[in-house]
């Protein structure tokens, strides 16, 4: 029983024979059975011995060619290279930064130029307490993105703007994450355009603003500041 | 070091860890392109321009998908590919082209002149003795039978015989099944055999007259 399961044929021997010496493979884990045959068989003999020639043979070959490498120029050619790349990166890092900063800076005039656009088609309605109902400068911007909604006005009319309003274009404040907060001056006139109801008994003058400004130079949301001095007049 | 982490520094920008990979690396991919095309000039190309896209895409690399040698031994060939499609280098060995052809020849005199060939032992015509191949004539010989191998065949004798690459490394860098690669190896080396005994014809012809 145990010889015919040490038994190998020809055909199997023919399969694996090659695979000896090569560990994790098939003829490594049957190598005796495969060595067994080739000594009963004698063309598997001769298989076997040119194979392991031709083994001798390709080591030889392998040893004798183990020490050649590319030259030294090869090597110089590639650190000029990789430092060109670094520079290159560095160069391309700079330059979205200017192009992230200059398209912030875009948006934020075009704002501007959208206010003024809109005082001058239109006649001032401002309340008298506009300007004075929003709350403190500084805090923090993540915290306000949740607060948004409970910005507009309240019941009685007299107190709006107490939190970060969203603007009609803007993202999910809730989703925003970074930013920064920029102080502005606007024409009460103007409130009405970002959601900020006023009284048309106090239209004119300026107010200053906090604009919400997310990461990509975009203005998400904008609050009063609540201090009655802060109010400036041109 | 590991090459991993090796590679990490190199993305960071770290030029000794970029020189540390280059070192450990590239002698076996010059080794492979060399074998390949059997030019040195074009294995020093190769060499270079292997390793000027790991610095331009480095982050291509997916240790998940194989080792960094696989993926380095890919583009290589790759790029052997690409360039024998523009130069029409099909043919390795160009005749006295290059130091490889050099290096065939001392070692073909240093074999009539010193090294016993083995002929007329009275072997079978289909065996070759182990002092034949041991002799810098037949290791010349042997050199000579790979280039003369199809493509694929080749490449896998290259990869796993010279190289010493696992089958599952061979079968990552030339992108094929690991059943594929071994028995492309297994045919390559049958067929090395076949042209080892075809280019010995009169030792062949006086044992089979024997």
């Amino acid at each position: 029983m145990k010889e015919e399961a040490d038994f190998m044929d020809c055909v199997e021997f023919n399969e694996i024979y090659h695979d000896l010496d090569r560990p994790g493979t098939s003829g490594f884990q049957f190598r005796e059975r495969a060595l067994a045959h080739a000594e009963s068989c004698s063309s598997c003999g001769l298989l076997l011995t040119d194979g392991e020639a031709l083994d001798f043979a390709l080591r030889n070959l392998s040893q004798q060619n183990a020490g050649r490498e590319a030259p030294g120029r090869v090597e110089a050619a590639l650190l000029r290279e990789f430092q060109a790349s670094k520079v290159a990166g560095s160069r391309r890092r700079v330059r979205g930064q200017l192009a992230a900063l200059g398209s912030a800076a875009a948006i934020l005039i075009a704002l501007g130029l959208g206010v003024q656009h809109r005082i001058a088609s239109q006649p001032d309605k401002v309340t008298p307490q506009a300007a004075n109902l929003a709350t403190a400068p500084g805090a923090d911007t993540s915290a306000m993105a949740g607060q948004h909604q409970a910005a507009a006005s309240e019941a009685d009319g007299d107190e709006y703007a107490k939190e970060f309003v969203p603007l009609p274009y803007a993202d999910d404040p809730a989703a925003l994450e970074g930013g920064a907060i920029v102080r502005v001056t606007l024409p009460r006139s103007a409130l009405p355009s970002f959601g900020l109801p006023i009284r048309e008994s106090d239209g004119t003058g300026r107010v200053f603003a906090d604009l919400l400004v997310s990461e990509d130079g975009t203005p998400q949301a904008i609050r009063l500041v609540s201090d009655v001095n802060t109010n400036v007049n041109f | 070091m590991g090459d991993g982490l090796l590679l990490r520094r190199m993305i960071a920008g770290d030029e000794e860890a970029f020189t540390l990979l280059y070192r450990r690396r590239h002698p076996a991919i010059y080794r492979f392109a060399l074998h390949m095309s059997g030019n040195v000039a074009l294995a020093e190309d190769v060499t270079q321009e292997v390793f000027m896209t790991l610095i331009r895409d480095a982050k291509k690399f997916d240790p998940e998908r194989g080792t960094l040698g696989g993926f380095l031994f890919g583009i290589a060939r790759n790029h052997l590919r690409r360039r024998w499609e523009q130069e029409r280098h099909s043919l390795p060995l160009p005749d006295g082209a290059d130091e490889l052809d050099s290096l065939l020849a001392a070692s073909a005199r240093v074999g009539r002149n010193g090294v016993s060939n083995g002929n007329g032992n009275g072997r079978g015509p289909f065996l070759l003795s182990r002092d034949e191949f041991t002799s810098l004539e037949t290791v010349g010989r042997v050199r000579q039978a790979i280039s003369t191998l199809p493509e694929n065949y080749r490449e896998v004798v290259i990869l796993c015989e010279l190289e010493e690459m696992s089958y599952e490394d061979a079968a990552s860098a030339l992108e094929c099944p690991v059943g594929t690669v071994r028995s492309r190896l297994h045919r390559a080396r049958a067929l090395l055999v076949e042209k080892l005994h075809d280019s010995q014809p009169v030792r062949r012809a006086s044992a089979v007259g024997e």
